[in-house]
């Protein structure tokens, strides 16, 4: 801006400088002539008296360096001249100005030398008898006026531009220092030229929008890092470089990595070909899922492409921990082989002896062992619906009435009712304890004690024992059934829960259980708030405690 | 100008670290079939030595034009002949991934089960392998030092393959190609060893600007 105008003031100066000057050069020059033309008139009148009066011999007597006359005939002939005094002359009856002199009596002619630096005025007037006197002057033209002057004009020129040069300079720093001095951070605060109100209003307009559209920007941020910090899956957003823009916590702990690998290559992090095979069939595909084990656990990878304006703008991983969910799907897959399993055997007996008696196969004496076969078959089955339908509406959690229990009273009905089964094994039961009053259900809580004895005595060797204790324990009821049976090695402790679930399967058949006892002890001890806790050594016996609140403050239900 | 080179220096390691994960999984896939016994899975090996092998060529082509068009010096000069010499190492250890995979299916199904330190040398090369590949991802000088001292069990392990080998041959003669096999394995696995070893002493040599068996003389 400076420079602009500076720039602008010079050239100002400098084209007045010379309009003036060509202005004034030809104004004087104009002048001049006239003047000198005047003159030149003036001088023929009185030569034209003089010659007319004096003929010849005025002109002889004529002493003059400016002037020159020259007397032309009527034909042209030179009669005399001042300078040459009339010998060897041309004829000059061409001469534009003597022509015209002739016919009007009067003529001006003015003819510049060849060099264009002198320039001779003629002028002519016809005498009273017929010749013609022509008077002749030199005079300078305008080139020669400005050459002469190019000195001083040049002082001039100088002298005004480094003048004006240094004003120039000095103005145009003036003119631009409060643009210069602007705080464009408050805008609206800046004393200055009125012109630019409209721009520092605008500015501080645009500052305000800006300042609101980065707090907004911020909150927004924050909004999705809040979202991200606090989340259990996963997430990595890269761009269509596969440089990783963000990573959350959960993520960060997944590929092992630290907050420096944002504006890394995801390949730092995880350089399996597998995730990014998957990652390129994202960018190229839209979407791509993978499955992938870390450190015994199991975690799905859902890959999606980012898209802004129609082009690939990066893609977003995100990872789920599947290892519950994969977990519950094989165990749903295994419940439900168990469960058709269990079904079948069952049926495929009674089926098979039911055949033979069709086929008349079966000897008359034979029959009642065969359709004592079918019976026991079926009752096995209605045994096994039997513990599924509880199982179920345990799962149900449907509605039952509580009631005041006494849990020694409980047991002992369940161990009268075992008694034969036991007496069949040679064990022998015996009850301990005291007197323990629960409010809870006493379907559920005869279901538990009764499932824990059975198990106990069929698990059990020949000739063993099983121990059940009642007891209090601060606001519990204790129930601990131990005995001297075959016991459950740990590896098998975890599971022994689960529904179907058998330690030894090839021993299924032979002890006669359904493989449901225990799930259905834990989900009745789940749903009275209660505990289990199991102790077990592979041949020397197991201990369940079962512990159930006295009081269960029933709130829930279906 | 720089930028431009500072991006295709970006693109060299991203084809490094691509070229080490096809390492790593051809290693990890040729130890699961050998511990397996699953013959298909050789065929994964074979092709991903293609890979490899065809990746060295683009990734040397990378470093010849980086070499001549930016004539780098200091740490990138560093960085490229290392790479040079490091993908070097790679395709030895991918080709020799596939030299064990074309062995296992002359094993008839058997995993090397009598002889326990085998599975052991298979895990701990492979680690090295993951040492070194993740040195070089992350100029880690310390990882590389891990992978180097590893090569020092794997070299024990040898040792002990190659004994029990022995011991094997004299006890069922019968056996003595499956032994032979099982040990041309072990050689692979302990080649593989070294030439990890080799990629961790390149990584230090392209962070530090020291090479370790140049110290050494």
């Amino acid at each position: 801006m400076t420079k602009k105008i500076f720039q602008s003031i010079m050239a100002v100066a400098g084209a007045v400088l010379i309009a003036s000057l060509v202005i004034i050069v030809g104004c004087l020059y104009r002048y001049f002539s006239d003047v000198q033309g005047k003159q030149l008139e003036d001088e023929l009148s009185l030569a034209v008296v003089a010659v007319e009066k004096d003929g010849r011999g005025y002109l002889e007597e004529l002493q003059s360096r400016e002037y020159r006359l020259t007397w032309v005939a009527e034909n042209g002939e030179v009669l005399y001249d001042t300078q040459s005094h009339g010998e060897g002359m041309e004829n000059h009856g061409d001469r534009e100005e003597i022509q015209e002199a002739l016919r009007n009596e009067e003529g001006k002619s003015a003819r510049y030398s060849t060099t264009l630096l002198e320039k001779t005025l003629y002028c002519a007037r016809r005498l009273k008898d017929g010749s013609v006197l022509r008077i002749s002057v030199s005079s300078v033209t305008i080139w020669v006026l400005v050459l002469g002057m190019v000195q001083p004009i040049l002082i001039v020129v100088v002298v005004t531009l480094i003048l004006s040069g240094v004003l120039a300079s000095h103005i145009s720093r003036h003119i631009t220092e409060p643009l210069n001095s602007l705080d464009l951070e408050k805008p609206l605060e800046n004393n200055t030229y009125e012109e630019l109100a409209p721009l520092l209003n605008r500015i501080n307009k645009q500052h305000r929008q800006i300042d609101m559209q980065l707090s907004e920007l911020q909150r927004k941020n924050d909004e999705f890092a809040q979202i991200t910090q606090g989340m259990t899956e996963g997430l990595v957003l890269l761009n269509e470089k596969n440089i990783i823009l963000n990573i959350n916590p959960a993520a960060l702990k997944l590929f092992h990595t630290s907050r420096s690998c944002k504006g890394k290559d995801f390949l730092t992090v995880e350089r399996s070909l597998y995730v990014s095979r998957a990652i390129q069939d994202a960018l190229s595909s839209g979407h791509s899922e993978i499955r992938m084990e870390r450190e015994g656990k199991e975690y799905q990878l859902h890959i999606n492409r980012i898209e802004s304006k129609g082009s690939v703008i990066g893609a977003v991983v995100l990872a789920f921990d599947i290892t519950e969910a994969a977990f519950a799907e094989r165990n749903r897959r295994e419940f439900t082989a168990n469960v058709s399993h269990e079904l079948k055997t069952p049926l495929q007996s009674i089926m098979g002896s039911a055949e033979l008696m069709e086929n008349g196969l079966v000897k008359p004496e034979d029959m009642t062992r065969f359709v004592g076969h079918i019976r026991t078959e079926a009752g096995r089955l209605v045994t096994l619906i039997d513990d599924i339908i509880r199982l179920s509406s345990l799962d149900e959690r449907c509605d039952i009435p509580f009631e005041q229990v006494d849990l020694y009273e409980a047991a002992s009905d369940v161990m009268a009712g075992l008694a034969d089964i036991a007496a069949a094994k040679e064990i022998e039961m015996t009850l301990t304890g005291e007197k323990v009053s629960v409010k809870s259900v006493r379907r559920l809580l005869t279901e538990i004690i009764f499932n824990l004895c059975d198990n106990a005595i069929k698990y059990n060797k020949i000739g063993g024992r099983v121990e059940v204790a009642i007891s209090r324990r601060e606001n519990e009821a204790v129930i601990a059934v131990e005995d001297s049976g075959i016991g459950i090695p740990p590896e098998h402790q975890a599971r022994i829960f689960e529904r179907f679930y058998r330690v030894d399967k090839s021993r299924s058949k032979e002890s006669g259980g359904t493989g449901l006892g225990l799930s259905i002890v834990k989900h009745a001890v789940q749903y009275l708030d209660g505990e289990i806790d199991l102790q077990s050594s592979p041949g020397q016996g197991t201990l369940i405690r079962v512990s159930i609140p006295e009081d269960k403050n029933f709130t829930d239900g279906c | 100008m720089r930028s431009r080179f500072d991006q295709q220096l970006a693109t060299l390691n991203q084809e490094l670290t691509r070229m080490g994960a096809m390492c790593e999984e051809a290693i990890a896939i040729a130890s699961k079939a050998l511990t397996t016994g699953e013959v298909k899975l050789t065929d994964k090996v074979l092709s991903l030595d293609g890979e490899i092998n065809h990746m060295e060529r683009t990734i040397e082509t990378l470093c010849l034009k980086l070499l001549l068009q930016q004539q780098p010096v200091a740490k990138d000069l560093r960085q490229i002949s290392a790479a040079l010499k490091m993908i070097t190492d790679m395709e030895r250890i991918g080709t020799q991934a596939a030299d064990i995979a074309e062995i296992i299916p002359f094993l008839g199904g058997r995993t090397g089960g009598e002889c326990g330190q085998i599975r052991f040398m298979a895990d701990a090369a492979s680690r090295m392998v993951t040492e070194s590949i993740d040195a070089f991802v992350k100029q880690d000088i310390l990882l590389a030092g891990a992978a180097m001292e590893r090569d020092d069990v794997v070299d024990d392990l040898f040792l002990q393959v190659k004994s029990s080998l022995m011991k094997l041959i004299a006890e069922k003669p019968t056996d003595g190609g499956y032994a032979l096999d099982l040990l041309m394995i072990a050689k692979y696995f302990e080649r593989i060893g070294d030439h990890a070893v080799n990629i961790a002493e390149w990584v230090a040599f392209s962070v530090t600007g020291e090479h370790k068996k140049t110290v050494d003389f």
